[in-house]
């Protein structure tokens, strides 16, 4: 994991920050959250394992506390689990969203759906296999959290946003350049 | 033609810093090239055989003499002194170096143009038809609805890595000059005085393509307005990007889902994702305003066209020297075609010579030379068709005839517009690193044999489609015949279709039976143009006749004399 992620508000200036957020996947366990890394205490979980667990007492007693969020796979139909994702409004911090590989646009989508249709307004965290050409579509689309695989130099990433100073269509941070001409 | 403001300059301006970033970092090893290669994808440069081949958009087909000119320097700085114009009205460079091409996108967006999205798994170059806005059977000019689409679709983030490419045709003509069922999405435009108050409305075709498994698009929305067409196709590929498959390279096209899920269900899955976005009042600013539509439209005003009167073909047959008479009689039948104004015509300039290069290629000379014909005699502006073939647009007929002997000058002017030698070919195994087999010596084959124009035009419209490999660049499906490379144990074999149909009619064609060498291919056409020709009813086309017919009588004259299918008769390559 990255010890530090891009935290891009939609009203903000990107900056490099300490990334609080440990991913679990969801496997190994024995009916709870394993024990986390030393120095993390929050958790996103994957959806799939929300869906089964959500009611245990434990699991409650952390969402509480802002400890747990959830991470979408990119072939999870988030459309079809509406009730639990407008709950999970009130319930998580964080939602991520994971790239299984920088070239499979799915949590694009997934992204513009938590922000189009479900009116999120929380974080929403690109996680998996984040690359810094992929960062501009995602903070368009409705990310404003990147958690970069490590190999990537985060002050090339930072320079990404700034590339662009018109655009064609509507974003989820601005309406398009196009539009606004006569 | 539509003029770039400061939001379409700035854009390609910045694209060119981006993308000379990335090379940088490509060149410096801080990109691997596994992840480089979709962005480069997306500037259209791909890796091929031999070199570096750029694919530069001509958004809808249309071109203006200045740019052609740049493409013509281009040519000549960074290529070999040509280039070669593709199916989907594109322009490609075959011999470009990976250092050069943010400097050769640089020298594009001087004259707003631009390679992006004509290649990779995004929303590609928007194609239209060749005729747009001059057509006499046009109920709809369609330009303005390619160029707010285009914008739209350029560097649309949410479909920047789709499961694989996605083709938009778009065609407001009685007659379908864009093979609008064998793209991806199809967008038929429309105007109907009991529709939608007689406003432009789109008809939407889904899941067609051509490939390994042809197929043609299904009607998944009728009467759609023009200012919803963002949100509807928004829903649209949220959908496909969501649910296509990315398991399987050769199953992750729309067609498949699209034939998955039957057309019914995917248009029901779209309308309810575009019912939440149509709704909510937030996402209405996606729906296209009049504003921008004045703004886009502006550019596709009628040029200054003179108040002519209609020459019959009669009258300009007069003024040409007796010698020469038939040879231009013959161009106007076949590389004219009528216009909505009078006293105007539209001119093919034919990029298939016989034999001599490949279709659809052109040399920097040539493009300069025909960038001054544009200048001369059709208000500086041409178009590329979908056959590989450049057009003036706007010519006064007065003219033709001088513009006839220009073009004969640069070897443009080849009176075999839909004739059988008018072959639409894919690069193939001399370029492109996909194919199975070479596609420009079987044309150059084919031309060499059918090079007795007489001939050419007994025999009428027949059009000739040569793909290397499945991927069907060459869209051999739609041919009346097609010919189609494969691989055998590492061999070059060529697979005959017949009855395949672009335009109104369309229909994908057959496969006639077991494939053959190269060598024999010249007499196979032989063979299926002799059985036409014996059984054709007086004038009758092609493709009439073998729908008529049926293939049994072509096939068994195919294969009569020919694919004998050992290596001992048969084997050759046609060099």
């Amino acid at each position: 994991m990255n010890q530090q992620i891009i935290y891009f508000p939609k009203d903000g200036k990107p900056t490099v920050v300490a990334n609080e957020w440990q991913i679990w996947d969801g496997e190994h366990d024995e009916g709870g959250i394993p024990d986390l890394e030393h120095g993390f205490h929050k958790v996103l979980v994957p959806f799939h394992w929300w869906i089964t667990h959500h009611k245990n007492p434990d699991v409650l007693d952390r969402v509480s506390k802002g400890e747990i969020g959830i991470w979408f796979a990119a072939d999870d139909d988030i459309l079809k689990h509406e009730d639990l994702i407008e709950t999970g409004k009130t319930l998580w911090p964080v939602i991520g969203a994971h790239f299984p590989i920088f070239r499979d646009g799915r949590s694009f989508s997934t992204a513009a759906l938590l922000r189009d249709r479900f009116e999120w307004q929380g974080e929403v965290r690109a996680i998996g296999d984040v690359l810094i050409d992929q960062l501009l579509q995602g903070a368009r689309v409705g990310f404003d959290a990147f958690e970069l695989r490590p190999d990537q130099n985060l002050n090339v990433a930072l320079k990404q946003f700034d590339l662009f100073s018109v655009t064609t269509q509507n974003s989820w941070r601005v309406q398009r350049s196009t539009q606004e001409v006569n | 033609m539509y003029k770039y403001d400061h939001i379409d300059q700035t854009l390609v301006d910045q694209r060119v810093i981006q993308f000379r970033d990335q090379v940088e970092r490509r060149l410096n090893g801080t990109l691997a090239e596994e992840e480089f290669r979709p962005l480069r994808l997306q500037n259209g440069l791909y890796h091929q055989r031999h070199a570096y081949m750029l694919r530069v958009a001509i958004p809808y087909g249309l071109l203006s003499a200045k740019q052609l000119r740049t493409l013509a320097f281009i040519a000549d700085k960074y290529d070999r002194g040509y280039g070669h114009f593709t199916t989907r009205q594109n322009i490609q460079f075959n011999w470009v170096e990976l250092e050069q091409t943010p400097d050769i996108l640089a020298e594009l967006a001087k004259v707003e143009m631009h390679a992006i999205q004509t290649s990779g798994n995004c929303i590609r170059n928007i194609t239209s038809d060749a005729f747009a806005g001059v057509a006499a059977d046009e109920y709809v000019d369609p330009r303005p609805v390619c160029e707010l689409l285009r914008q739209w679709s350029t560097l649309h983030p949410e479909f920047a890595h789709l499961p694989r490419k996605f083709k938009f045709a778009i065609n407001g003509a009685k007659e379908d000059r864009t093979v609008l069922l064998c793209h991806d999405v199809g967008i038929e435009l429309k105007k109907n005085p009991n529709i939608n108050n007689g406003e432009l409305t789109a008809n939407i075709y889904a899941g067609g393509g051509m490939g390994r498994t042809p197929i043609f698009g299904s009607l998944i929305k009728q009467d759609l307005p023009w200012q919803v067409l963002p949100s509807y196709l928004t829903a649209l590929l949220r959908v496909y990007n969501r649910f296509g498959r990315r398991d399987n390279l050769y199953k992750a096209r729309i067609k498949i889902l699209v034939k998955a899920l039957g057309p019914e269900e995917f248009a029901r899955q779209v309308e309810g994702e575009w019912v939440q976005l149509h709704n909510e009042e937030i996402q209405s600013k996606d729906n296209f305003t009049q504003a921008e539509w004045g703004r886009v439209a502006k550019h596709f005003t009628k040029p200054a066209y003179q108040k002519l009167t209609v020459v019959s073909n009669e009258a300009i047959l007069a003024t040409t020297p007796e010698a020469e008479r038939a040879a231009f009689a013959r161009w106007l039948e076949r590389n004219v075609k009528p216009h909505q104004v009078p006293g105007y015509a539209s001119v093919i300039l034919s990029l298939k010579p016989h034999g001599k290069v490949a279709p659809g290629d052109a040399t920097s000379a040539q493009m300069n030379a025909i960038a001054d014909l544009a200048d001369q005699y059709s208000f500086g502006e041409l178009r590329v068709t979908h056959e590989q073939n450049l057009v003036l647009a706007d010519v006064e007929q007065s003219k033709l005839q001088e513009l006839w002997q220009a073009a004969k000058q640069q070897h443009v002017a080849i009176p075999n517009i839909g004739l059988l030698t008018d072959i639409i070919a894919c690069p193939g195994g001399d370029f492109c690193s996909l194919a199975n087999a070479k596609s420009l010596p079987i044309a150059k084959a084919i031309q060499e044999r059918f090079d007795d124009l007489d001939y050419l035009f007994d025999l009428g419209d027949i059009s000739l489609n040569i793909s290397g490999c499945i991927n069907s660049c060459g869209h051999h499906h739609v041919g009346n015949i097609g010919v189609l490379g494969v691989d055998k144990d590492g061999e070059e074999w060529y697979q005959i279709t017949l009855g395949g149909d672009q335009g109104n009619d369309a229909s994908i064609g057959k496969v006639i039976g077991p494939s053959f060498y190269a060598n024999e291919i010249p007499d196979v056409m032989t063979s299926i143009i002799n059985t036409f020709v014996q059984h054709r009813a007086a004038d009758e086309p092609f493709i009439d006749a073998y729908r008529r017919l049926g293939v049994a009588p072509f096939k068994e004259a195919a294969y009569k004399n020919n694919g004998k299918h050992s290596k001992e008769s048969g084997k050759g390559a046609i060099v």
